[in-house]
This record gives C-alpha cells, structure tokens and sequence, in this order.
C-alpha cells in the first residue's frame, strides 16, 4: 500500500510539473517573456508605478494573463498535488485525525487560502512601497532605515525634515500592512476551521467527498464565508482604512520629494499641470454658464427676464401671459408636498404600489402627467402664480431689484459661476465636438 | 469508521490526467482567438461632448413613442449592455419595440482629473438627456440606470424632473450603509480626500484589484480553475474571454467625482438622508414623482439587495414598482434567465405608461 501511494504521488507530481512546464514554454514563446515568467512584474494595481525602478510594465495582455490567471491555475495544480499527497494516509485512521493530520501537515494544500492577497492581486497597495523605497532611494534618499528623529539645521535642514517624515510613512505603512496580513491569516486559519465543520457534514455514505474538485470547491466555499465575516468586521474596516491611508501618506511624500526635485531641474510637476487643468476646468464651467444661461442664479435671471417682457407687454397693452424658460423651471423645481408612504417593501419578486386604483401614473402635480396635458412641466410648476397683466408698481420694483441682485450673483461669485453648467439645448456645432 | 474523504488514488491520479487533458487542449484552442468583439448592434452617434458619446441603436422600428437613455455607471463600460449577440440588453430591448440610446462615458485621462458630479450630471446627462429631448420633440424621455448610473439616474431626477417621464433603475445603490455593503464598509475610515489629492484619477486597475478582493479565492483563482474546464470549446472559451474583457478594460475615474461619490455616497449616504446636494441643488428622493421601477439582483455581491430596495421607502412617486430577479450583479445582464425576464418585463412596465 505503501509503496502503491508512493508511486502515485511520483507520478502525480511528474504530470503536474509536466504539464505546467508546458505551458509555461509554451507562453513564454508566444509572449517572449524571460526564464522566469513571473519575474519582474510590476503592480497590477498601480499602472502608474510601471517605468519606476524595479518596475516592468505590467499591460501586457500575455503578462497579465501570466500573472493572474494562469498563476490562479498553476495553484491549483500544486493544490491537487499536495492534495492528493496527503490523501495517502494510513488505512485505517479515524477520519477527524487523518483530516486534522491532513489539514495540518506540513504538505497541507490549504495554508495559503489568500496568499494572492498579498503576493500578486494585491501589490497595488501593499507592496507599493517597496517600489516607492526603491524610488526614494536612487531619488537621494539614503539614509531611509534610521527611525531615530534627528533635528535637522542649517540649508539642508528642509531637505533632512522631509526624508525623515518619508522614513516615518514608510514604516507606518510597513506597519498598518502587517496588521493586515495578520487578518488575512486568520481568514485562513477561520477558514480551515469551517471546512472541518463542512466536512463533518458528508460522513454519511453517499455524501462522501469522491474527487478533489469537489474537496476544492468545499474548501474555497469554507475559506470565503471565513474571508467575508473577517472582511465585514470592524476591525478589518479600520485596519483595511489605516493600511491605504497610510501608504496614501507615504506616496504623498514621494511625490513632494520628486517634485521638489523636478523643480530643481526645471521639470513641469504634477501639481503644476494639476493647478492648470483645474483652472481650465473652471474657465470651462464659467463658459457654460454665460452660453447656455444655466444654474440657479442663471435660471432666475431667466425666469425675471420673462416676467420683464411680460410687464413691458402690460405696458403696451398686450395682454399676454409671461413665457417662463425652462431654465427657470430646472433652477428650482416646485417641491410637491411628500405623500404618504408604504411603511415597507414586499418581500416578493414584483411588487407595485400605486396611488389609487383608479388613478394613473403621475398625479396632478407630476411633470410626466403635466407634459401630457400639452404644457412642459416646468410651465405648470413655476407659472407666476397672479397671471396678472397688469402689475403693481411695488411688483414693479420688487421685480427690477431681483432681476439686479441675480444679475450680480452671475457676475460676482466664484462659488456659484462653478455650479453654473449649462442644461441648455445642444446647439448643433456642439454635437460631433471631440 | 466512515470519511468524509472517499477519494480512491487511482481515481485522484485520473482526476489530474483529466485537467492536464483539458490543459493540453487549450494551447490548441487559444492561438486562434484574437480579440472577442462584444454584440456590436448596430447604432449611430447622436451626441458627443469631451470623451463622452451618446449612441441610438438602429435596425429596428421601434413601438414605444418614448425614447429610453442608458446611464451607465463611471465604472467599468457601458458594453456590459450589449455583450454578445445573445445576450444583450439592448438587442433585446430593441426588439421588445423600445427605441434605446446609451450613454458611453468614454475614458477619463488626467484632463478629466477636475470632473465633479455637477460636471457629470447637471452638465454631461443633463445635455446629452437634452439632445435625445430634441431629436424627438419631447419634454421628457424615460431613463435607464445602472448601478452607479441608477443613482446618477435619481440625483438627475430629482433634479431636473420635467426632463424625465419615467425611471428605471437597475442593481442600483440607495441606502449605502446596508450592513453586508463589503465596499462601503471597506472606504468608511478611508482619508478619500489625501486618496485623490495623491492619486489624481483612480485606476482602473485599482479598482478592478479592489472588486477581486471582494471574493478572492473564486475570482482569483477558482474562476480560472474553471476555464481549464472550457479550454476545448472554443465558443465557450471565446465568451469567458470576452467576459474578461468587459472586466478589466474599464476607465479610470475622474478623482473629482470619486472623491464626492465617496464622500457623499458611500460615507455621509446622503442618499437617504436626504442631505445631498449636487452643485449647489438639493437632491431629495421625495422629489421624484414619476413611476419608478426598481430592478435588483438577489445574489448581488456589489449592491445588496437592501442597498437596492431602500429606494421604496424613500422615493415620493406613489407608482413604484420593485422586481427581485434571481441571480447576480453581472448575471442581470448576461445569463440566459435574464434575457427571458428583464427586458419583456421593462418593456411591459414601460408600455403601461408610455
């Protein structure tokens, strides 16, 4: 028997390792990749890092598909093959023990459940910083491992302050990223833990586990129910928050120190191309606004200069009522008052609740069932509620006073003239504009 | 004493013959597959604007005389909608009699960095929403959100409620702090305003890092486990690399917008209570009187199904209508059920009001 698992396993081990080697070869060829496919990958996670030291570009579909899903595969393989090994127990053996001795032996195929986490999946946040280590390095800062603070003096003094605070991030960040991983470790210890408690449920003959898919599967349910209780926790909700801000810290003073360079250089930094882009971005708002009219302050203005036309037309004896725009209707929506509501959802596959039986969609106050009536809603919504022909000289002045007061908050807020975009009509220039 | 274990050697040794087989196989099959095309229906650009590009599908007379916009969420392409040719949203909604347009945000670069949500929806939805307006004659057209569009999709009506005769939202977020929310527990304690301030735009691909960490065993590894399993059919191994596609050829996200999304969605959830205000307008749910349908998945992993069903207690329309569809965030657009129910049951909820 012995000597029948030990060939087994031989020669499981020799088709694995065959069968990867191929494949390896294989896209290796087609991809031109180096010996070791997986060397030299950069963070899936951060494209932005390619072209840093250390860093190879990682957008290549053959290099993607190498790092993530064919690495997915090539654990599985070696899942099936440790797998299998440790099926080879003694005949025999009371079932709790040889799973115990199965799950907790030193070929145990299960003790790296999340090991993607923190090896490939998740270098975009938690390996950055050996990337920005590397960087900071060559970029001038040497003595990264003192953690002692040592007050700086003199020219330099800025220059020593800056890469202490770097050294400072930096092992925070190592820090708030061990703290993690421990998390993920006892996902995976919680995970072995409900993979017994499953297995327990297929003693029974007929339940009985026959393949090692079916182990896998069983194991990968086990180990994500485990991952989510941990994930949801409130303590992963603050470890997984101190980890990204803390590497967030870390690659802010990156940046500075890189910029303060690029500037000693003569070299445009990101912030400078940030400060004009949002600039630009303003000037483009301020545009739309004075071309299309639209916003609050905008939509008023509209709407008074309606009502002006409407006036001089009472003046001259013309009688008709005041077209509002419908800028003046999108600035300010009439609020209809809230109705009552259902106090839950059914909890069945459709459920519809309406009005009234006898009542269409939209009520009298609904824009949908205003527009049906032929009018635009916001007609119907923000009407001048006196229809009046000829108006007071009191409603005169109020009105002139409103129409001065919105023509100033147009032209004098910096706050307001960037949330004036334009809701207008799309004039035909616009339509293939790039 | 029985085992849980009934694992025969031999039959464990044929097991791994098996998947080398299949393994073997797929380096037949995988040189021939060049980029797999998503459904490609057939369409015409109506509106473009910066990045952005709003298309209407074509070949086909439609019945409704209201036009329906799909807003798409800013993350991952809006060709989720119209995959393949058997499984497409639009197609079928094409042929149920409805006349469709989408919203195609394009990819942010770092011009883009300065986009707010204002800069989203009171100007991008509120212009191209106009151009589909004026091509038709209307005052209003029917909306179609997705996901994040689904919530874009209700801050714009609240917003603008003359503009919008009726509403759809699909697998949409309302109530961000639902207790099984894996994302929005994750970005409770995150410092989003150092995040964008040092990030600029989001990556794609660390967004795409985040979602796979959601479940990481089954999309890390055991999905690719089960491609071994389709190596030698091509056409199904042409449909899970098209699938891989949609997944990771996704946009960056304008840092602006990620920041307020965050901030205001995900942290504050102003949604619900009430206290949203998108460029200086309030954005109250109880605004919205139009019919509402509201479409969730019940095995969604991104949205919860409570995340999604907040929105009955919250919208002031009084003609609300839920439907619960069994199956997943993505499988709402492409599995086979969701072709026979969702697109028959939009056009039956939107002809009753059309």
């Amino acid at each position: 028997m012995a000597d029948q698992a030990s060939e087994f396993i031989r020669q499981s081990q020799a088709m694995a390792e065959q069968s990867w080697s191929q494949w390896m070869r294989y896209l290796q060829q087609a991809a031109g990749q180096p010996a070791s496919p997986f060397a030299g990958f950069g963070a899936p996670g951060m494209p932005g890092m390619t072209g840093m030291p250390g860093m190879a570009a990682s957008s290549a579909p053959m290099s993607d598909m190498l790092e993530r899903g064919l690495s997915g595969i090539s654990s599985y393989l070696e899942w099936m093959q440790r797998a299998a090994n440790a099926q080879a127990s003694p005949p025999g053996m009371d079932w709790q023990a040889s799973v115990k001795d199965f799950l907790g032996g030193a070929a145990q195929p299960f003790a790296q459940a999340f090991s993607g986490i923190d090896s490939t999946a998740a270098q975009g946040f938690v390996q950055q910083w050996q990337a920005w280590l590397a960087a900071a390095s060559q970029a001038g800062t040497t003595d990264w491992r003192a953690p002692a603070y040592m007050p700086g003096f003199g020219l330099h003094r800025e220059q020593q302050a800056q890469q202490q605070a770097l050294v400072a991030a930096m092992m925070e960040s190592a820090e708030q990223q061990r703290r993690y991983q421990a998390l993920i470790l006892k996902a995976n210890a919680q995970g072995l833990e409900r993979l017994q408690d499953k297995l327990a449920d297929h003693v029974e003959p007929g339940r009985q586990l026959e393949s090692l898919k079916a182990l896998y599967d069983l194991w990968v349910d086990a180990a994500e129910e485990a991952y989510a209780e941990i994930a949801l926790s409130d303590e992963f909700r603050e470890v997984y928050g101190a980890m990204v801000n803390a590497q967030m810290r870390e690659r802010q003073l990156v940046q500075q120190h890189l910029e303060d360079l690029c500037r000693q250089l003569g070299l445009p930094t990101r912030s400078e191309i940030d400060s004009l882009g949002r600039r630009l971005q303003e000037v483009r708002r301020e545009l739309r606004a004075m071309e299309g009219g639209g916003g609050a302050a905008a939509g008023e203005l509209a709407a008074l200069r309606a009502e002006l036309q409407a006036l001089k037309r009472s003046q001259h004896g013309a009688a008709a009522p005041a077209p509002v725009a419908p800028a003046a209707a999108d600035a300010a929506p009439a609020k209809p008052k809230r109705k009552a509501k259902a106090t839950g959802t059914r909890p069945v596959a459709q459920a519809t609740r309406k009005k009234s039986a006898g009542k269409k969609a939209g009520s009298a106050k609904s824009p949908a069932k205003a527009s049906k009536t032929g009018k635009p809603a916001g007609k119907t919504a923000t009407k001048p509620a006196t229809g009046s022909s000829a108006p007071s000289k009191d409603s005169r002045k109020r009105t002139a006073l409103r129409t001065r007061r919105a023509a100033a908050a147009v032209k004098s807020s910096g706050a307001s003239r960037r949330s004036l975009v334009s809701p207008g009509i799309p004039a035909p220039h616009r339509a293939r504009r790039k | 004493m029985d085992t849980p274990l009934r694992i025969d050697p031999a039959e464990a040794l044929a097991e791994i013959n098996r998947f080398q087989r299949k393994l073997a196989a797929g380096l037949q099959n995988l040189p021939g597959l060049g980029e797999p095309e998503y459904a490609n229906t057939p369409r015409e650009l109506v509106y473009a604007e910066d990045k952005l590009k709003v298309w209407h599908f074509t070949g086909s007379r439609p019945t409704a005389r209201t036009p329906v916009l799909i807003v798409y969420a800013l993350v991952n392409t809006v060709w989720m909608t119209d995959l393949q040719a058997d499984r497409s949203l639009v197609r079928n909604l094409l042929e149920q009699g409805e006349d469709v347009y989408l919203i195609d945000w394009g990819y942010p670069d770092g011009a883009d960095r300065w986009l707010t949500l204002d800069d989203y929806l009171n100007g991008y939805l509120d212009r191209c929403v106009d151009a589909v307006r004026h091509r038709h004659g209307l005052d209003a057209i029917n909306l179609l959100g997705i996901c994040q569009g689904g919530a874009f999709s209700l801050c714009y009506t609240a917003m603008h409620p003359d503009k919008v005769k009726n509403l759809i939202t699909m697998v949409t977020p309302v109530d961000f702090h639902t207790p099984d929310n894996m994302l929005s527990h994750w970005v409770q304690q995150l410092d989003v305003d150092r995040f964008v301030d040092v990030m600029g735009n989001v990556p794609a691909a660390l967004m795409n890092w985040v979602y796979l960490t959601l479940k990481p065993l089954r999309l890390n590894q055991q999905k690719y486990v089960g491609l071994v399993e389709i190596l030698d059919n091509p056409a199904e191994l042409e449909n899970f690399l098209r699938m891989e596609r949609w997944i990771f050829d996704s946009p960056d996200q304008a840092g602006e917008a990620f920041r307020q999304f965050i901030k205001d969605f995900y942290q504050g959830n102003k949604l619900v209570r009430h206290s949203l205000e998108i460029g200086g307008r309030p954005v109250d749910l109880g605004l919205i009187q139009q019919p509402v349908l509201n479409i969730y998945a019940q095995q969604d992993h991104l949205v919860p199904p409570d995340a999604s069903r907040a929105l009955g207690k919250h919208i002031g329309t009084q003609d609300y209508t839920e439907i619960a569809f069994k199956g997943g965030h993505i499988g709402i657009y492409v599995s086979g059920r969701a072709q026979r129910e969702v697109p028959p049951a939009i056009h039956r909820w939107l002809r009753a009001r059309d």
